[in-house]
């Protein structure tokens, strides 16, 4: 579903993502985790169609970006520790206006369900402003899935969720993958990342510097695992 | 769908959202018009009372008026899409660029020619010049638009860098100052007691249509460029 090859990208001279690889399948539940500066979010976002690469490929779907970005964002939707919402609007009215933008026929009603699917119905009313930070995320769910994308990009979105708050977008994430969306989750939390996911990839310094399997390695041995490919340390002998 | 349909399914959108932001909030109109009030005010008191000298340069101070009322009008509503990245949901959306500049344009539209709606009859009461006339109207409103759509342009550019709120007036007043200029000159122009032949003001309006359209064609065709990366 997302397959990416070579990319690269610079900010001037600065060079952020390295000849980046992967291939995220149909379907497929996939982690990116890294240390602050890694390239993560830019990957993301170039996913998103919100950046262009410098070089390499990226398609989506079968469709190549940037120069199909008008196809592939019908198929994707993003969740990012911004909330992506009107603050000044109500739950009920953000919703109505994205699901205009994407051009949904029955809005009325998806509005209703998709308020109902995150538990929201009773504050449809009330202005975002006043919503808690585990609110306002499971609203950006529902906003992001409104569209019924095949792909959810997920950045960072447990950034600032107490324990119940995460523990629920824990919840919502493993249903949007029961129902079939391919799902890549960029998180710091690497013990959610090898938990939630189905695959688990590291990106360090720009690149693509391994990437397991949930069933080939416990948690613990993945966080050995990570420190190890991030501080620079011998890995041979583990798994993945 | 097909993409004429969407086209104005979501240029609706992006007008009822600034709408309801409006009216949830009653900023962009109520700081404009706050400010306006306030500027109206102080040229009154600067020029002594002088209601001679009031009436000689109403049609200028109209224009300066609107240009910085304007301005705020713009850095709020700019400010609504900044707070918490809703417009990177936009940008992810199957959309046109020029579809996002359409929408500002006209909402930002509507929110100036609200205040000039209350501005107008003021500046009657204080100089007591027809301004009421349909050409000085018509003027003022298409002056509006390209000054507008000028300032959806630069405010775009200028939300992507950290020194926004400077930048746009920076920007914008030079670059709006042909559409300021000739608007005024035409407002002027119909200042006297007779309203003066179409062909003297032909050239002024020609030169605000002019601009109009050409802010307006900037904008379809470079929005892509301004909102991305």
């Amino acid at each position: 579903m997302i397959q990416i090859k070579g990319l690269t990208k610079q900010y001037g001279l600065t060079t952020v993502l390295r000849g980046v690889n992967l291939h995220v399948r149909e379907g497929e539940f996939v982690t990116l985790v890294g240390s602050n500066g890694a390239g993560k979010s830019t990957l993301l976002r170039i996913v998103a169609t919100l950046l262009k690469p410098s070089g390499g490929e990226v398609t989506i779907g079968g469709w190549p970006l940037p120069s199909h970005a008008h196809n592939v964002r019908r198929h994707i939707g993003l969740v990012s520790h911004h909330a992506l919402l009107y603050g000044d609007m109500t739950a009920a009215e953000n919703l109505m206006f994205f699901a205009r933008l994407y051009g949904i026929d029955n809005r009325e009603e998806v509005v209703s369900t998709a308020l109902k699917r995150v538990g929201l119905t009773a504050r449809r009313r009330d202005a975002v402003r006043t919503f808690s930070r585990g609110m306002v995320q499971r609203l950006t769910i529902a906003r992001a899935t409104l569209h019924e994308p095949d792909v959810l990009l997920l950045d960072e979105p447990f950034t600032g969720l107490d324990q119940d708050a995460s523990a629920l977008l824990n919840r919502l994430l493993l249903r949007e993958h029961e129902i079939g969306r391919t799902i890549l989750l960029i998180t710091h939390d690497l013990i959610r990342g090898i938990s939630l996911s189905d695959r688990v990839a590291i990106l360090n310094r720009g690149k693509i510097v391994h990437t397991v399997t949930r069933d080939d390695i416990s948690a613990t041995e993945f966080v050995t695992l990570y420190q190890q490919v991030v501080h620079g340390d011998h890995v041979a002998e583990l798994p993945g | 769908m097909n993409r004429s349909g969407l086209f104005w399914t979501q240029l609706r959108a992006l007008v009822w959202k600034d709408l309801q932001i409006e009216r949830h909030t009653k900023q962009s109109i109520g700081i404009m018009l706050m400010f306006a009030i306030v500027a109206v005010v102080t040229f009154n008191f600067a020029l002594e009372n002088n209601l001679g000298a009031v009436r000689e340069v109403a049609g200028g101070l109209l224009w300066v008026t609107i240009l910085l009322a304007g301005t705020l009008g713009l850095n709020r509503s700019f400010a609504s899409e900044l707070e918490n990245r809703p417009i990177d949901a936009m940008l992810i959306a199957p959309m046109d660029r020029s579809t996002m500049f359409m929408g500002k344009v006209i909402s930002v539209s509507l929110f100036t020619l609200a205040m000039e709606l209350i501005l107008i009859p003021v500046f009657i009461a204080i100089s007591n010049k027809p301004f009421y006339r349909p050409e000085v109207l018509l003027l003022i409103t298409l002056g509006t638009i390209g000054y507008v759509a000028a300032g959806v342009l630069v405010s775009s550019m200028a939300v992507q860098t950290r020194a926004n709120y400077v930048l746009v007036p920076v920007l914008l007043l030079p670059l709006s100052l042909p559409v300021v200029l000739a608007a005024a000159t035409g407002v002027a122009q119909y200042m006297g007691l007779n309203k003066p032949p179409f062909a003297d003001v032909s050239a002024t309006f020609a030169l605000v249509i002019a601009y109009d359209l050409l802010m307006l064609a900037a904008g379809l065709f470079t929005y892509n460029y301004v909102v991305e990366e």
